[in-house]
This record gives C-alpha cells, structure tokens and sequence, in this order.
C-alpha cells in the first residue's frame, strides 16, 4: 500500500519495479493479518514486525485505524429493543403453533 | 454449587423435565431480548427478526430433549437462531453464496484507506449519531454474505469467542478468524471512499 513516484529515467525503472512489487508484497502480507493483530492475536515478534512496518507505510496505518474504527462502530451499533407487547404476542403465536 | 457464569440448563430448567408451557416460558423469559437482538442484527429489520425469533422458540421447544447440558443455553439457542437464518433466507433468495477473497480488499486508489467519514477523536457512540455513517454501516453489514455476516454479528457484536462461534457455526476456530477478517474488511471498504461511491482520486497506490 506504499505509494511510490515512478522515477522518469529508464534506467531506474527496473529496480524501483522490483522495489515496489517487494513493497506491495509486504503490504499484502500485513493485510492478510491485520484482524488477528488488532484482537493482539499474534506473536510478539509477528507484531513488531507489522509496528515496524506500520511506522514506514502510512497508507498501511491509516488502514489498520480505519479498521479498528469499523470494528468499534460495529461493536456499538445499538438495535431497537423488543417492547413488552411483542414480546407477549410472540410468546402467544410461538405456544398456538406448538 | 459451581461459581461459573455459564448458564446451564440445569440452572434454569431440569433436565428430567419434559417440555412443557412452563419451562418454555423460563426458557423464553430469559432470552427472548437476546435472541431478538441477534435476529435484528442478522436481518436488519423487526419484522424478519420477529420471524427468526419465533422460529427460533419453536425449533428450540421441539428440540430440547436434544439440547445437552455441557453447553450454554445460550450457545444452544444462537446456533438454532444460526440454521432457522440460514433456511429462511434459502427460501427466499435460493442465490449461491458469494466466497470473498482478500485481494478484493486491497485498496487501489488513496481515498479507500481511510473512512470516508472521519471518525477520529470520536468515541464510537457519538460517530454513529452520523445518520449517513449509520445507514452506511447498516447497509455494509446487510450486503454481507450471510456467512460473513453470521461471523461478524456473533463475534464483533455479540462478542463470543471465536471458539463459541465455532461451535455454534460448525468450524474450527481459523476458519472463524478468516471469515471474520473478510467480514471486516468487507466492511471497512463500504465506508471508505470506493464504498459510499465517492469518485476516487486516481492515484493507483499498489501498482
């Protein structure tokens, strides 16, 4: 997710190919475990390496954030509760059928 | 007399005891809130999730001389809830279900990494009083596929282990860990700039 300016010179593009394509790679590879490190599910050396990297890949971190802030809002996104006569009408409907 | 907070059967209701009006309203007394909340947040309405829940009810009075009490009362009635979701909604889509692949999730422009919305500074509660980010996040959960959706419902709401949702959902616990990361990201890409259909910046950040 590292975003890199393609150099003008030909004879740059080569190794900065290769340098991205070795970026995108790691990218990925903290993409695949972004879930399990933000419910700290990973080794402590799994997770340094991914800080580490987080540190030198902005796009990466504001990823990592904007997923830790989905999981949040799903995590507290309230449902209307049942009321008292629903609840009684579906006690009647479900003891009828039984 | 055991400390634990599980709650089983024999707590509630004997296992001797044969079905009966009385045991299925302790049954139904303490966890119809329950199990309508997990039916609302699979189905994203009342009247579905009224539907679920009685279906639920039903499925768990004929079946409770199945119900075995090393297991959670809850437990037993979220994986009913599970299948009664899962027939109900067959019936009435009979589509495949779609398998997500994390590469799909890979943002290709600079707009998608973050939430279109910012919620920075905010605490949950007071960024979903956002209508927008509210329906967005609704519709983001109901587009899920219902396998996704089951995982990222029982885990990041209703907040089981991912052991738990195993059991309840029949998988071992990896394959719990990678439908929920999919479900999230899933998620998470709704609300970026791709998701809520903002025009992206044309940057092409991958590649």
């Amino acid at each position: 997710m590292k975003k890199r300016n393609v150099p003008s010179q030909e004879r740059h593009a080569s190794v900065t190919r290769h340098q991205h394509a070795h970026e995108k790679n790691r990218c990925l590879r903290i993409l695949r475990q972004l879930s399990a490190y933000i419910d700290d599910e990973l080794s402590s050396s799994i997770c340094q390496e991914i800080r580490r990297h987080l540190g030198d890949c902005p796009n990466c971190e504001i990823f990592v954030a904007s997923l830790r802030q989905t999981v949040s809002l799903c995590r507290y996104r309230s449902i209307p509760t049942l009321s008292a006569t629903d609840r009684a009408l579906m006690r009647e409907k479900i003891l009828s059928t039984i | 007399m055991s400390a634990s907070p599980t709650i089983r059967r024999s707590s509630a209701l004997s296992s001797v005891d044969p079905p009966s009006a009385q045991n299925f309203d302790t049954l139904y007394r303490d966890h119809v809130d329950l199990i309508y909340r997990f039916a609302h947040r699979l189905c994203g309405e009342p009247e579905a999730a009224k539907d679920l829940v009685q279906e639920t009810f039903l499925n768990a009075y004929r079946g409770f001389d199945r119900f075995r009490g090393d297991a959670r009362i809850s437990t037993w009635l979220y994986t009913i809830a599970s299948r009664a979701c899962l027939r109900m909604r067959r019936k009435r889509k009979g589509a495949p279900e779609r398998e997500l692949s994390l590469e799909e999730f890979i943002p290709t422009s600079d707009g998608e990494f973050r939430l279109q919305i910012p919620i920075d500074g905010l605490s949950p509660e007071a960024a979903l009083q956002n209508k927008q980010l509210r329906e967005a996040l609704d519709t983001a959960i109901g587009q899920l596929p219902k396998k996704y959706k089951m995982v990222l419902v029982l885990r990041d709401m209703e907040e089981l282990s991912a052991k738990e949702v195993g059991a309840i959902m029949g998988l071992n616990e990896r394959a719990v860990k990678s439908r929920l990361h999919r479900a999230r990201l899933f998620v998470r890409r709704h609300l970026s700039a791709r998701g809520l259909g903002e025009a992206p910046s044309g940057h092409n950040s991958l590649g």
